[in-house]
């Protein structure tokens, strides 16, 4: 929960906290402040003073079950600690882990979307068929269209923003960041052409 | 018999084939200029006064001026394509780079995510969806790629059986070669005529019929044309007893 939105609260009406609490119980998704003001018939103010509340009472270490604001809303979400338990008590762990493949085709769908099969494939260099399809199954990219040459284009889900604890899309960090220094990519440069060079034998290209 | 050994004698070179083919390479003989046509004749000749053939050297020749014929082809084509045929090196390289880099770009990034993954694990979400009864609306609002509505319109055209087209406002066209035949032979009894004349107002299924009317006058020896620029004018005259065996098509 934002720390700026804590402050010059009014005082949390005990029935709103009640109602919106078992909104949050109930809700598969995360539910927006908007949403939760809209069913609660609530001032946003209010509404989000409530949350303010159920956010103390549902931190860390004082109940194992947390509130968190995921994927532009609110969740409640398992404590971690929690977690060898319920995997004794269900069957399937949580969520699998990711291979390098569906990890980068995921960061590709991330910071490029909505983009296209062909343009994953085309930027990793192999074919993102299987990766793309793993990822569409387990949730974590959909469908958005279509691209103006017909190619499906693929987003990023509510799922995935929960799964990897980020409120928005927003708050992955710039891409930018680890691209190599000038000085590195002068490196590369400089033996991308040297091998260029050994290739074609020191000779320019010749008349067929 | 060598093919070096075949002397040629033309409007702008004389000498040994092979001087030819090697001045040609190295574009000190204008290829453009260079009527190939005159050195197949000559080549026809020469074989002649040999009287016999040797299928070697005539494999290599015709090797050789199917090359020359080809390359002579593409200089005659306008050389808008020859930018895209070879990227420079310096050029190659740099758009690799840009690719390998974005590729790096991603592969951290998604070193990342797998870092947010894991730090997430353990955090488990309410799995199940809401009992039917509770939600709002028992269809769940569907976030597809198309509108349904697209969809049903086209089924809906499907369904519908199209009226039949007529077809009676179209008459098939036919244009003979005989009668574009009998057409040039009439112009040609002036003595010569211009293409343009000849098909003056006609529509392109009657332009191209006369030209294989033209082709099948210049087989049977009776006219012969010229043309001087690509997409110019042609000129067909009759052929007098003895005009000079030239195709200008080169």
């Amino acid at each position: 929960m934002s720390e700026d939105l804590v402050e010059d609260l009014p005082e949390p009406d005990l029935a709103l906290v009640y109602t919106i609490e078992a909104l949050l119980f109930l809700a598969p998704d995360p539910l927006s402040a908007q949403e939760l003001a809209d069913a609660t018939e609530a001032e946003e103010m209010a509404v989000i003073a409530s949350l303010a509340t159920l956010a103390e009472r549902y931190a860390p270490g004082r109940s194992g079950i947390h509130l968190r604001e995921l994927g532009g809303g609110f969740t409640f979400a398992s404590d971690p600690e929690t977690e060898d338990a319920a995997r004794r008590l269900f069957s399937r762990p949580r969520a699998s882990a990711l291979t390098p493949a569906q990890a980068e085709t995921l960061a590709i769908v991330a910071y490029l979307q909505p983009v296209s099969r062909p343009e994953i494939t085309r930027i990793r260099g192999v074919s993102a068929d299987s990766a793309a399809s793993t990822l569409l199954e387990r949730g974590l990219v959909e469908e958005s269209g279509r691209s103006q040459f017909g190619a499906v284009l693929y987003r990023t889900t509510t799922q995935f923003l929960k799964l990897f604890g980020l409120r928005s899309i927003d708050e992955l960090p710039d891409v930018a960041q680890w691209d190599p220094s000038p000085e590195e990519q002068a490196e590369l440069r400089e033996r991308l052409l040297r091998a260029g060079e050994a290739r074609a034998g020191g000779d320019p290209p010749g008349v067929e | 018999m060598t093919l070096p050994a075949l002397d040629l004698d033309l409007e702008i070179f004389s000498g040994p084939f092979d001087l030819l083919l090697a001045l040609v390479l190295r574009e000190e003989v204008d290829l453009l200029e260079l009527e190939l046509a005159d050195v197949v004749l000559a080549y026809l000749d020469h074989l002649e006064g040999r009287g016999e053939l040797d299928l070697e050297t005539a494999t290599e020749f015709i090797v050789l001026i199917a090359a020359l014929l080809e390359l002579k082809s593409r200089l005659m084509l306008a050389e808008d394509d020859e930018e895209l045929l070879d990227i420079e090196p310096g050029e190659a390289a740099e758009e690799l780079l840009e690719r390998m880099l974005q590729a790096r770009r991603y592969r951290s990034a998604s070193t990342h995510l797998l870092e947010l993954f894991a730090r997430e694990a353990g955090v488990r979400f309410r799995g199940a969806p809401l009992p039917a009864r509770l939600r709002k609306s028992i269809v769940p609002a569907g976030e597809g790629s198309q509108d349904p509505a697209v969809l049903g319109q086209a089924m809906g055209r499907l369904l519908r059986m199209p009226p039949t087209i007529s077809l009676r406002h179209i008459s098939t066209q036919r244009v003979t070669v005989a009668e574009r035949l009998h057409h040039l032979r009439g112009l040609l009894r002036r003595g010569r005529f211009s293409f343009e004349e000849a098909v003056r107002g006609e529509d392109r299924m009657t332009v191209a019929v006369t030209v294989f009317a033209l082709l099948e006058l210049y087989k049977r020896g009776e006219a012969h044309w010229e043309q001087h620029e690509s997409f110019g004018d042609i000129a067909v005259h009759a052929v007098a007893a003895a005009a000079p065996l030239r195709a200008s098509a080169g």
